[in-house]
């Protein structure tokens, strides 16, 4: 295939063997924020953290892909002619909504209105993408997309550091399942990119802050600086996030995040919808006019959006063609009325993220406002109006925040020094979702809480549901929904040979371990009271084990086994 | 000294060479289940497949680490991990934390002792989330002036903090004194162990409260 000429896409068994030839240690690691609309390349220059442009000078690059005639081509190199060219049905964008997500999932639903083809079957399997190509559908998948764009970006910040690049720190979303993690490393190694960290978005931030913060206090010479507070509000166009650190001498330590899928695309569909209610349906086919159409209607919602944030109104004149013509006045309260659901659940994220750090309104230091969607005005206030505070922290580019942190994590990652201690940093991170498994019937039992500091390791006692029970499924899931199934499944295994013993007598532990490199293992074993030895080998499996048709495992397992299979925990009746 | 790390983990001297979980008989009849801090056949694993693989936070050490695993042979209070006195503010132990994350966390440490150092390090955030807790550093005090708070093991209580706040909440103050009964009993039939893998310390658990 001739896009094989252009771009080696290299499948991931295939690059064993690369890591002795890397470029020896002292090679610094990029930093790459790969948002759901722009991404950027910061890397540490010796002195301080730099942005990377492309050829035209750009340092905020359109995250998308164009597949024309037989060549992809990404928003790095390419140069659109117009906005509309991107939604004329040949680019695929939002990959970083869509990866690592099954057809079930309802932000896979909503990137059905996206210029492109987004296909579900709806029994939790991969979802069907496809670009137009020469009016046919072309199939991809949101790795490979994603894999694309990290090659133009990785021969671009080769271009302007005149070396080989292979080391990565990748920003990702907090709300991101492990899964979703190991989507994102499939792509980078496609891409011949080697990961060294994966940072929740708001922690490079904080990262960021740290530094300004020790450089700020040696400045002022004020001796031994103290600890300092600050709320991180991250809202993108795919995703957003809350995080609240505590800082002191260059080291960052996350008390809580929290982070959501709601970002400027919610509120770009609410208002497209709100435009034009029938939406759904005119463009339910996919025809070529259709595609054209939803094209037309994004650019003028965008730029709708886009002068809202300082202008009282905006009059909106967009012509679809066929007598479907949109002219309509739109307010900022009427912008606001139209999200109103946005807005309330940002708040309710940020006020978990601050119950979950225990920290009061009154020790926070400063409120950190970052992201495209910071600059509309609702959230802004929002933001402020919890923190009870009139100006947020003014020391940073919203748009360039997570890139720097992600550049000096790199640094740091890649053991450089810097003779002025700009690089003595530290990120202590803490797990953004609970990790249990399913027990006590279909109740999901977290063996590690959410904003446990890694690394870490924790451990809880099961016991059989049946006498003689023989076997148990252990599904291990992530996420903090009370309903099992509502979480990330992230893998099973069986533990067998329970000796025949009444239920509620044998003791099934199970053990989790995120160890320093943020790899989940999950420990069994069986043990019977009085006696010496365990009747089967314990396991030790490193999660996750799923592959893609994840969403369709757990309802086999249910429909094979019922409950026959089932733990209960052990610890609740001691405790009671 | 207190706190010292010995070079005699109890696993890894009985098994040196199977990387493999292994169960004990001790004098006292009970069974206790050791799963490896970490595996040497797993580490090798991981640097196999690191350039691709693994999504992670942390720095990463492929290092096999046999001898280098240690326990921490003898038990000694928070204060004394944090190298704070008993006195010390929440400022104190805000500034020993983040002194100590500095030194033991494993994106820091020395690449030949992060195995190591990462135990320690999750010892010294259990240390610090006791004691910046007022609550919690509380009831710690307490146990500590009755003489019950030596061995990780026995911590376990102040470890979940959902325990902890419906305790609080409830205010049982019986299930607490029963607690620490319980606590009392098990250090007195245990206190020669020094293993404090996760399975050592729940099976003492257990075995105590049934």
């Amino acid at each position: 295939m001739a896009a094989e000429a252009a771009y080696t896409v290299a499948s991931d068994s295939e690059t064993t063997g690369e890591e002795k030839s890397s470029p020896s240690s002292a090679e610094v690691a990029i930093g790459i924020d790969i948002g759901t609309s722009q991404c950027s390349v910061a890397v540490w220059n010796g002195s301080e953290v730099e942005l990377l442009r492309n050829t035209r000078n750009q340092k905020l690059l359109r995250s998308y892909v164009t597949f024309k005639d037989e060549t992809p081509a990404g928003g790095v190199s390419n140069q659109l002619a117009h906005e509309y060219e991107m939604l004329s049905g040949a680019a695929i964008f939002n990959m970083k909504r869509l990866i690592g997500r099954v057809d079930t999932d309802p932000v896979v639903h909503s990137s059905k209105s996206l210029p492109f083809l987004v296909q579900t079957l709806d029994i939790g399997v991969r979802p069907f993408i496809a670009a137009l190509v020469n009016n046919m559908w072309r199939s991809t998948t949101p790795e490979e997309v994603l894999a694309i764009f990290l090659i133009e970006l990785r021969a671009m910040a080769e271009i302007r550091l005149k070396r080989p690049v292979r080391k990565v720190v990748l920003t990702i979303p907090v709300s991101f399942s492990r899964f979703q993690l190991t989507r994102i490393d499939r792509a980078c190694a496609m891409a011949g990119l080697h990961v060294l960290r994966l940072m929740p978005e708001p922690t490079a931030v904080a990262l960021l802050y740290a530094q300004q913060q020790k450089q700020q206090a040696e400045h002022e010479n004020t001796g031994s600086e103290s600890e300092k507070v600050a709320l991180i509000f991250n809202m993108g166009a795919g995703y957003c996030d809350a995080a609240v650190t505590a800082t002191a001498g260059g080291v960052s330590q996350i008390k809580s995040v929290a982070g959501s899928t709601l970002g400027g695309e919610d509120i770009l569909q609410n208002i497209m919808h709100y435009l034009l209610p029938d939406m759904d349906n005119v463009f339910s086919s996919h025809g070529v006019e259709e595609i054209k159409k939803m094209g037309l209607l994004r650019v003028a919602a965008q730029d709708a959006v886009h002068r809202l944030s300082t202008q009282a109104s905006v009059e909106i004149n967009v012509d679809l063609g066929n007598d479907l013509k949109i002219s309509k006045i739109l307010s900022r309260e009427e912008f606001e009325a139209v999200n109103h659901k946005v807005f309330e659940k940002c708040e309710s994220l940020i006020k978990q993220c601050l119950h979950d750090a225990k920290v009061e309104i009154e020790d926070i230091n400063d409120v950190i406002l970052v992201g495209g969607c910071s600059y509309i005005p609702k959230i802004k206030n929002l933001v402020m109006t919890i923190c009870k505070r009139g100006e947020s922290y003014a020391g940073m580019n919203p748009l360039e925040a997570a890139v720097r942190g992600a550049a000096l994590e790199g640094a740091v990652a890649s053991g450089i020094n810097d003779p002025f201690g700009n690089l003595d940093l530290l990120t202590i991170q803490a797990t953004p979702l609970s990790i249990g498994i399913r027990a006590d019937g279909n109740s999901f039992v977290p063996i590690i809480q959410r904003n446990t500091t890694m690394p870490s390791r924790r451990e809880i006692i099961f016991t059989t549901v049946h006498d003689d029970q023989a076997e148990a499924l252990i599904i291990v899931y992530e996420g903090d929904e009370t309903i099992v199934e509502k979480n990330h499944l992230l893998g099973y295994f069986k533990i067998a040979g329970i000796p025949p013993a009444p239920k509620g007598i044998p003791e099934i532990n199970v053990c989790m371990d995120i160890d320093a490199s943020n790899v989940l293992r999950v420990f069994a074993g069986i043990m019977m009271p009085g006696k010496h030895h365990p009747p089967a080998p314990f396991m030790e499996v490193r999660m996750p084990t799923v592959d893609d048709g994840h969403g369709w495992c757990a309802e086999a397992l249910h429909k094979a086994y019922g409950s026959s299979l089932d733990l209960v925990t052990v610890q609740k009746k001691v405790q009671q | 000294m207190c706190c010292s790390f010995s070079k005699t983990d109890p696993f890894f001297t009985l098994s040196p060479t199977v990387p493999a979980p292994s169960v004990r008989t001790r004098s006292d009849q009970l069974p206790i289940i050791s799963f490896p801090t970490h595996s040497p056949s797993l580490n090798s694993l991981k640097s196999r497949v690191s350039s691709r693989s693994g999504c992670r936070f942390g720095s990463f050490s492929a290092k096999s680490v046999l001898e280098d695993t240690v326990s921490i042979a003898d038990p000694c209070s928070f204060y004394e991990l944090l190298g704070i006195p008993e006195t010390g503010t929440l400022l104190d132990i805000k500034q020993a934390y983040k002194q100590l994350a500095r030194k033991y966390h494993p994106d820091v440490s020395p690449p030949d002792r992060v195995e190591e150092y990462t135990q320690r390090f999750i010892q010294v955030q259990e240390a610090y989330e006791t004691l910046s807790d007022p609550n919690r550093r509380a009831l710690y005090d307490s146990d500590m002036a009755r003489g019950i708070h030596l061995a990780f093991g026995a911590r376990k209580r102040y470890q979940n903090q959902n325990d902890d706040e419906q305790m609080v909440e409830k205010g049982e103050w019986r299930s607490r004194s029963q607690a620490q009964v319980a606590e009392l009993k098990r250090r007195s039939a245990y206190r020669d162990i020094d293993n404090n893998s996760w399975g050592a310390r729940m099976r003492r658990r257990n075995a105590a409260s049934s």
